[in-house]
């Protein structure tokens, strides 16, 4: 398993699941249907404040699993966390954090 | 599609596991358009009463269960499942899951099921064999569900068929489908989920959907968070915590796709989505035929021990009781007795409570057959049918107070009777109550306790694994403000200020004032009300839920609130220190000189008591003693008891509020003619002068000017506090009062004046139970001081530290005697010594110190010593009495074996003497196999040591007794004192107003009053041995000394002196100082020669 951090340019369906992502210059497309679930964060080590209201995304992260291939490469397992960045409209912040090959 | 029923919510009564309220839960669910919403609290059906109520209110069906563990024969845990009760089953339901629930916390005292709340699965069984009555939901949490997610099909496929085999009859086991869309094979996930419906399908076993719901919106999961760590007791990352924050209540829609996501076929979900809602018609309770919804229930005539019409049986009684308490009753007052007890009773009779008021009797009588002391308190003292059946001391026509206060045809609900007894012996009275009347039919009341600043504050520390001591110390500094605004209350407050600038820099203190605020009003722990006793009849344990109480009792879950919705009789049996203590005295009394006293009998006129309390030395007193009181005793001067009702009454927050004190104490002294605004208003507000302090006043106002009876004038007072409600008696008032002629300027001030009345006054009844024992804690501190002193010392019934005691104790000339191993006990004794220094023979009393407030001494240790007596020396009392090693050298340093010593030994001899035999100890302890002692060691004496200074004993005193007994702890720092000027306490009351002083002294008070204007101020009561000064802290001077203001204990303050009445003086602080840093100063500085 790879660990990464690393934000990528994500296509995404009709229905906001993963189709397509771009990672290191290379495109890959996604082969599996994409899993999606909701993973936890330790907000009492990175948050800096918890105040009420303030909403779940401090403590619950969007995840994808999916196998991806790239034209020249194997198939292979992929990680995406998933977050909108609230500040000035809706923009959707993709990062991928692990490759299982 | 469209609604979806939650079969699975935790409300915040699921003690450290939900977050919502259940009100909240079910305004939520209301709002979504959901016809029915349930409440499955863990371990309890905690929030269920007020589950059902908030449902009737908003018009939707409730649905109750509880979330309970389960266990296998052999004590394994099974996992926790949801048990729902049936609805519309007369009962059925409800009364087995009551059963149930009980079940789960009775057998936490077996062995096998240790301190865990749960059932055993053959037990569940065995309840909901033959006729069922509750749906048993085999969730994630289950065992099936932990195979499943372990990928054992089949272990899971046998876990089930054990439950299926436990639960044949129809409709008692279903299968709990729950994803929180966790990571994909994990407990929770859309795969665990799928899996179950698979498992489930293949059996035959009926499916529900549900969210297992912990909060109301995604946000609350943060608080989930801390919840947990609170209830591991391990702060967060610690433990396993929940994987997410999906477990919400999540709307329809949601719902739905969460069903597709699962089932992957959409029949099937539309399936899942038609079995949840068949299950919740069928849990869909009827408050009223299910729970017994509001019907009164009281004892059985049997257990009343009574034959007939219960209603003829309390005529009888009550007319008995006239003989008793109207003995010289002449035509008139017969009359007036006679006619009031016959409308009381006919009120009583179409109310239906005649067995209400028996059992009442039944329970008052019993207590005083047991010789304990008691009295009514409350509303319940304005009726004639409580004086004359013995439950309450206080003649409501002497004292001219109103039955409909406390009782009337207008509102049905069950009238409260409080009686307040001797506290050191209530949970005799509540086992003597559960012996009389059956545990059938009785259990304790419990209660909620909720986070409140420093409570939520340790617990939030606690979450993010700081420092105790650092949470302590902020905690300290919690003075007066919810919790609720902490972070707002960090920019206003001076003695936060330290706190504000680390929240600014440390992250984590920012993430505690963030999550204290969080946990702020949540429930934190059930516990024991601790004066509630539920009275029923024998259906009691079929209505209600009960647990083990600390007192080893049984208790119901239900607490105060939950009482009137369900029809249950609540009797509140008041444990009242100053009881105690009351009845100590008259014992010591009777023991001492063989005097016997009834303190109720004692006449209510007595001149000496009323000077004593007029000279503001209340300390001791009931109700009078705090601070504020004793300043408004200075201002009021009480000559009468009636005066003590008025002077309690006024004291309360609504009368300081509405600005009633300074009109009435104006009309009292004559500075202002008494405004009655008409004259028929004269007789109602001639004992206040004008003022109206109590309801009774109001409701006779109505009554008198809209001529609508007193019974519909007590409910229109009631409405008052309501908004919805007010312009209606506006309108009513003004309609009615102007047809019977009064004219429009009087109506509008007496509008005026009843509107703002609204929520301050004071119920007259329960003012003159108050001043009962206020006045014969008065008499008694007047004319046995000595007896009165070791009865407080000994019950510890006021608000100020026992050293404040000894203090007053000094102050009127009671002698105390220091702890002596040979003449102490665990209370306080009075004693008889014989005048050494007077020529007068006559023997005089003292008060000798108990060995109970000893540090480190336990009570066994107390037997042991008690019970050896005499002691002839300390190696005696050594070998004799075996103290621990720090309670021998405890008892020396405060000089307690100093009667053990020779004559000529110091206390510094007895001291090496003790630390010599301690030493033995140790020798003992590491040849352990040696019985015999070396008697050498015992023999020699240690001679020479110097005695212990005035200094040394004080603080020894104050550090093992926390009370200076051999002199004020002032005296020490007196040389300082006189230096710098600092007045006495009892110098005050003869200097102008606006002196400028300095007072000094022990920091016995502080408070933080509500003040009208929003504004804080601090009011600081130091004693000085002679007496207490009062000091008033406004903003400035708060800002001067603001890290002295709350903790330092010893004080020297400066201010001017504010007169406020006759003998009312206090100060207006300037500033204000720590004794023991200005001592080091003083010290020093007299050590060094003066430079110049």
């Amino acid at each position: 398993m790879l660990r990464v951090d690393e934000r990528v340019e994500v296509s995404v369906d009709r229905v906001g699941e993963p189709i397509g992502f771009w990672w290191r210059g290379a495109g890959y497309l996604v082969k599996s249907k994409p899993i999606r679930w909701f993973a936890r964060r330790e907000w009492w080590i990175e948050a800096a404040r918890v105040q009420r209201g303030i909403g779940a995304g401090v403590l619950e992260v969007e995840m994808w699993r999916m196998s991806a291939t790239s034209n020249n490469k194997d198939r292979a397992q992929f990680e995406l966390v998933h977050t909108l960045d609230n500040s000035g409209g809706q923009k959707h912040i993709w990062r991928l954090v692990r490759v299982y090959e | 599609m469209s609604s979806f029923i939650h079969l699975n919510v935790a409300s915040a009564f699921s003690g450290h596991f939900g977050v919502t309220r259940p009100e909240a839960m079910v305004e939520a669910a209301a709002a979504q358009g959901i016809e029915a919403a349930a409440i499955t609290d863990r371990d309890g059906l905690y929030g269920a009463v007020k589950h059902i109520g908030a449902c009737l209110q908003l018009g939707i069906s409730p649905i109750v269960g509880v979330n309970l563990a389960i266990f296998n024969e052999s004590g394994e845990q099974l996992g926790r499942c949801i048990i729902l009760a049936h609805g519309h089953s007369k009962g059925k339901g409800w009364a087995k899951l009551c059963k149930i629930v009980s079940a789960a916390h009775a057998s936490r005292q077996a062995k096998a099921v240790k301190k865990q709340v749960g059932i055993a699965r053959s037990a569940l069984a065995e309840l909901l064999a033959n006729d069922g009555g509750c749906t048993v939901l085999l969730g994630p949490d289950s065992n099936v569900g932990l195979e499943v997610v372990a990928g054992n099909r089949n272990a899971a496929a046998e876990a089930l068929e054990a439950w299926r085999e436990c639960f044949k009859t129809p409709g008692t086991l279903a299968i709990e489908i729950v994803s929180h869309i966790t990571e994909p094979g994990t407990e929770l996930s859309v795969l665990q989920a799928r899996r179950m419906l698979q498992l489930a399908d293949a059996s035959k076993t009926p499916t529900v959907l549900t969210n297992a719901v912990r909060y109301l919106t995604p946000d609350d999961a943060l608080t989930a968070d801390i919840l947990d760590s609170a209830r591991h007791l391990e702060p967060l990352g610690l433990f396993k915590p929940q994987p997410n924050a999906q477990a919400w209540l999540k709307p329809a829609k949601l719902m739905q796709s969460l069903a597709v996501e699962i089932t992957e076929d959409r029949d099937r979900a539309l399936e899942l989505f038609s079995s949840t809602a068949k299950l919740a018609k069928l849990c869909t309770l009827d408050p009223v035929t299910d729970c017994d919804w509001g019907r009164p229930k009281t004892p059985e005539k049997t257990a009343l021990g009574i034959e007939g019409n219960p209603f003829e049986v309390l005529w009888q009684k009550a007319h008995e009781g006239i003989d008793r308490f109207y003995p010289r009753a002449n035509g008139s007052l017969l009359t007036q007795v006679k006619h009031r007890l016959g409308q009381e009773l006919i009120t009583i009779n179409k109310l239906g409570f005649a067995t209400y008021f028996l059992t009442v009797a039944d329970v008052a009588q019993m207590i005083r057959d047991m010789g304990i002391r008691s009295q009514a308190r409350g509303s319940g003292a304005g009726s004639l049918t409580n004086y004359l059946l013995g439950i309450s001391g206080v003649d409501p026509i002497e004292h001219d107070l109103l039955f409909e206060r406390f009782l009337s045809v207008e509102r049905s609900s069950l009238p409260d009777i409080d009686i307040d007894v001797e506290s050191a012996r209530r949970h005799e009275i509540y086992r003597a109550i559960f012996k009389r009347y059956g545990s059938d039919r009785v259990t304790l009341l419990s209660m909620q306790s909720t986070y409140r600043g420093r409570g939520a504050m340790r617990d939030s520390g606690l979450a993010l694994g700081l420092d105790d001591e650092q949470i302590d110390e902020i905690a300290k500094n919690m003075w007066r403000f919810s919790a609720r605004s902490f972070r707002g209350a960090l920019q206003t407050k001076p003695e936060l200020a330290k706190f504000a600038e680390e929240v600014e820099q440390d992250r984590r203190m920012s993430l505690l004032v963030d999550i204290t605020e969080r946990l702020d009003r949540l429930p934190r722990h059930i516990s024991m009300h601790p004066c509630g006793v539920i009275l029923g009849d024998l259906s009691l344990l079929q209505r209600t839920p009960v647990e083990q109480s600390g007192l080893g009792l049984p208790m119901s879950q239900f607490d105060k609130d939950d009482m009137d919705p369900m029809g249950l009789l609540k009797l509140d049996v008041l444990g009242v220190r100053m009881q105690s203590a009351m009845a100590y005295a008259v014992k010591e009394i009777s023991r001492v000189s063989g005097e016997q006293i009834d303190l109720d009998a004692v006449p209510r006129d007595d001149a000496q008591t009323f000077k004593d309390i007029r000279t503001t030395n209340t300390l001791g007193i009931f109700q009078i003693e705090s601070p504020g009181q004793r300043e408004l005793t200075g201002k009021h001067q009480p000559t009468e008891f009636n005066d003590l009702t008025i002077q309690i009454s006024l004291f309360r927050p609504g009368p300081m509020k509405g600005n009633m004190i300074a009109p009435y104490l104006d009309g009292r002294h004559g500075f202002a003619k008494p405004d009655f605004i008409h004259k028929d208003l004269e007789p109602i507000l001639r004992e206040t002068w004008g003022v109206v302090i109590f309801h009774e006043h109001v409701i006779r106002i109505l009554n008198r000017m809209t001529g609508c009876g007193l019974a519909k004038a007590d409910e229109l007072r009631r409405s008052l506090e309501k908004p919805n409600i007010k312009p209606k008696i506006e309108a009513f008032f003004r309609v009615e009062s102007a047809k019977r002629g009064y004219s429009q300027p009087v109506i509008e001030r007496v509008w005026s004046v009843i509107e703002g009345f609204s929520s301050f006054g004071f119920c007259k009844a329960h003012g003159a139970a108050f001043a009962l024992p206020t006045y014969q804690s008065a008499w008694l501190k007047t004319h046995y001081p000595t007896e009165f002193i070791a009865g407080l010392l000994t019950h510890d019934p006021g608000m100020y530290p026992k050293r404040l005691l000894l203090s007053e104790a000094r102050r009127l000339g009671v002698k105390i005697l220091p702890v002596d191993v040979n003449f102490s006990a665990d209370e306080y004794l009075v004693e008889t010594v014989a005048h050494k220094t007077s020529n007068s023979d006559e023997p005089s009393i003292a008060v000798r110190m108990s060995m109970r407030d000893v540090q480190s001494i336990s009570e066994a240790e107390v037997a042991r010593i008690t019970e050896g007596r005499p002691y002839k020396d300390t190696a005696d009392f050594y070998l004799r009495a075996k103290p621990t090693r720090r309670t021998l050298e405890n008892l020396a340093l405060i000089g307690a074996l100093d009667s053990l010593a020779a004559a000529e030994a110091t206390r510094g001899d007895m001291l090496a003497r003790v630390r010599q035999l301690n030493a033995i100890k140790n020798k003992k302890a590491l040849h352990a196999n040696q019985p015999t002692l070396d008697f050498s060691v015992l023999e020699t004496l240690p001679t020479g040591n110097p005695e212990s200074t005035k200094q040394d004993q004080v603080h020894a005193e104050l550090s093992i007794l926390k009370m200076d007994v051999s002199e004020h702890v002032l005296e020490l720092y007196r040389p300082m004192l006189d230096e710098m000027g600092v007045l006495r306490s009892d110098e005050l009351v003869g200097l102008r107003s606006k002196t400028e002083v300095l007072v000094a002294g022990v920091r016995v008070a502080t408070q933080t009053p509500p003040m009208r204007s929003g504004k804080r101020i601090v009011f600081v009561t130091l004693d000085d041995g002679a007496g207490c000064s009062d000091s008033t802290f406004f903003d400035e001077a708060q800002s001067r000394c603001s890290h002295i203001l709350f903790n330092t204990r010893l004080l020297i303050i400066s201010g001017k002196t504010r007169r406020t009445g006759v003998r009312g003086v206090s100060l207006m602080a300037e500033n204000a100082w720590d004794i023991k840093e200005l001592w080091q100063q003083w010290t020093a500085k007299k050590k060094t020669p003066l430079a110049s």
